[in-house]
């Protein structure tokens, strides 16, 4: 009888700590406050032009041509995702151009849905003429702030179509236009 | 980003492991210390299980945080202390669960010759690792822009995690007087597996003054691979909620549970040697062996190089189809499917004692069983654990101290050190009334008023006839 009440007193006492012990001090309702607010940084597009791309070398450099302009449209789909549409606060594009062509240029780039409808806002950035081939290449930066409300209009992007122009050029021209461009992709993504 | 956010989610909380039992090794009092050595000295005629209730085993352990550092209710907002916890945490930081049930576990003395203890059992194990997947967690949480020019390497995704069942039997014989030695054949059945490791290559955003566009972005050398078995049939039946795509489900896992499964076999192995009537040494390799996955196989493998650098436009018209960045990226490192057979060694544990036995009974203390031939009511001495791990071995080490109170009750306690913390006690309580025999044992005792501060905890516990 002895031995039982001990037994009973043991087991009690084993019980009672595996009772107490706990979980406690902790929320975890808090989880539902956990944001995750990413900054990713990733390239946009590039572009690299000689003069002779807008004009023959061999015309006659008295000519002036009066307008000169590449066309181009390129498959874009980035901002079409549920989760870029749902938890990207802003996005940056960051453009930098470096000329030592002796005229100005003028870039401009949008969006076209997949009917090839024109979406959201047209965008035009003048690249500062050059000092010719040989000097140091002027510089002309500009950031371009798609806000949230501006990125959901483009969800439905699937192309991106982006033009440059230089006006009254001839076949002296010489030089190179550089574009580089990259975009920073602001993040809020709630659990 | 969801994919990357939930492939560090998903391996950070279903990742599981830790099998050291430091508080039950070497306590041969319980027909289980067998189990951690085949070649413990027992003194047992015969023992059995209560089936289903003859051990169960529950281990969790968090090295580098606990859930107290992320959860606490301090009134600090969670996000600072995420970025707190993931930047003290590293890539060789680990989540571990590892579960057990034995289901059957019998032994007896064989009647040929009393020095030979047959043993033998089922029982069941989940067993999981997963690593923090450091970098990609940074990446996630932080993103890129603070880390130009800094790897984000794919070796820190790793981890596995698997449900098998064990079907076990057991030689134990007293060589002499001295030593005592036994092995253990195993023959596993896996219900479910999934490991990926010694993944290679690396992401870097690198800053390019000098080329086309700002920076590349690189992905170089990737390989990267996650096997797993059993799972592709019932991720078949997911989804469907009848009862009879339920029922097939579980018909399914017993089926494998009932050797149906990917099959494979082991050894423990392991001996105790008496220096003298105080001093004893003891050995153990378990889980030595593998299994062999042939069913419901199928392995995730991406491989290649890109280099993204932006989107060339505009140009002019040269012919050439417009690039897509998607396609162009699952073109360079495709994600092929295949249903190749492989195989995985077992996690392989080690176990070492030295003991030292004192304090003889004088016979007023009535505290040895029948058969018991050692007189001695206390013991100290040190243990050694390792197991093999995907990334590295885990090491623990422990000093004990075994008491035998009466013939019912006897104690032991240990210290602990290991990758979780330098302050584990553990704490082992075994009875005897009549014929049954109950015990339970936990470590980091410590923790155990608040669980979520604690680093690790470990609970088994079982009822015993033992004769």
């Amino acid at each position: 009888m002895k031995i039982k009440n001990r037994y009973l007193l043991l087991c009690s006492i084993v019980l009672s700590i595996l009772f107490t012990s706990c979980v406690k001090d902790v929320d975890f309702d808090q989880v539902e406050d956990v944001v995750l607010t990413p900054v990713l940084e990733l390239d946009f597009i590039y572009s690299r032009f000689d003069t002779d791309q807008f004009i023959e070398p061999g015309i006659d450099s008295s000519i002036i041509i009066p307008e000169v302009a590449i066309n181009d449209t390129l498959n874009y789909d980035l901002l079409g995702t549920d989760f870029v549409v749902d938890n990207l606060e802003q996005v940056e594009l960051t453009f930098e151009f470096s000329n030592t062509i002796e005229r100005d240029f003028t870039f401009s780039f949008g969006f076209l849905n997949d009917v090839g409808v024109r979406i959201g806002p047209s965008y035009t950035i003048i690249a500062n003429a050059g000092m010719g081939p040989g000097t140091e290449p002027i510089i002309t930066n500009e950031i371009i702030i798609l806000d949230n409300a501006t990125i959901n209009v483009l969800s439905e992007a699937t192309k991106l179509v982006s033009s440059i122009r230089v006006f009254n050029i001839n076949s002296g021209l010489e030089g190179v236009l550089e574009l580089k461009s990259k975009g920073t992709y602001f993040i809020n993504y709630d659990l | 980003m969801r994919a990357i956010l939930f492939l560090c989610i998903s391996l950070w909380s279903f990742s599981f492991f830790c099998q050291n039992k430091e508080v039950l090794y070497d306590f041969t009092d319980l027909p289980q210390s067998l189990m951690l050595n085949p070649g413990a000295e027992i003194n047992f005629k015969f023992h059995t299980g209560v089936p289903f209730l003859s051990q169960i085993h529950i281990n969790a352990g968090l090295r580098g945080a606990s859930i107290y550092d992320i959860f606490a209710d301090d009134g600090r907002d969670i996000n600072e202390k995420i970025e707190i916890t993931l930047n003290n945490l590293t890539s060789n930081d680990y989540l571990t669960v590892t579960q057990q049930l034995e289901l059957v576990n019998f032994g007896w003395r064989s009647k040929r010759n009393d020095r030979i203890y047959f043993s033998g059992g089922i029982y069941q194990e989940l067993d999981a690792i997963g690593y923090f997947p450091k970098d990609f967690a940074v990446l996630a949480y932080q993103g890129n822009q603070d880390f130009l020019n800094q790897p984000f390497r794919f070796s820190d995704v790793s981890g596995s995690g698997e449900l098998l069942m064990v079907y076990h039997f057991g030689y134990n014989k007293r060589v002499n007087k001295k030593l005592t030695f036994g092995a253990r054949a195993k023959l596993y059945s896996s219900l479910l597996h999934i490991r990926s490791a010694r993944n290679k290559g690396v992401f870097t955003t690198i800053e390019t003054p000098q080329g086309s566009n700002f920076y590349q972005h690189v992905i170089s050398n990737a390989d990267v691979t996650i096997r797993t078995s059993g799972i592709q049939s019932l991720r078949e039946i997911e989804g469907e909620t009848t009862s009879e795509e339920v029922k097939e489900a579980v018909n399914k896992l017993i089926g494998r549970a009932l050797l149906g499964g990917n099959l494979g076999v082991g050894l423990d192995i392991g001996f105790t040697h008496k220096i003298d009537d105080q001093l004893s040494v003891t050995g153990s390799v378990n889980d030595l062996g593998l299994i062999y996955y042939t069913k419901d196989v199928e392995t995730y493998r991406a491989q290649g190089n890109y280099v993204f650098e932006g989107f060339e436009t505009p140009i002019q018209f040269s012919g050439e189809e417009a690039q897509d960045f998607l396609d162009e990226l699952e073109e360079a490192i495709p994600l092929d499917t295949l249903s190749n057979s492989y195989i995985v060694a077992r996690p392989l544990k080690i176990n070492g004692s030295f003991k030292y036995s004192f304090n003889p009974d004088d016979g007023s203390c009535n505290c040895f069983l029948e058969g018991e031939r050692l007189r001695y009511l206390d013991a100290v001495g040190i243990q050694l654990f390792s197991q093999f791990r995907p990334k590295r071995p885990q090491y623990a080490a422990s000093l004990f101290y075994h008491k035998k109170w009466l013939s019912f009750l006897r104690t032991k306690f240990t210290y602990t050190i290991d990758d979780y913390s330098f302050y584990n006690f553990g704490f082992l309580l075994s009875t005897h009334i009549d014929k049954i025999n109950f015990y339970i044992s936990a470590n980091n005792l410590l923790e155990y008023t608040n669980l979520a501060k604690a680093r690790g905890a470990s609970l088994q516990f079982g009822f015993n006839v033992i004769m």
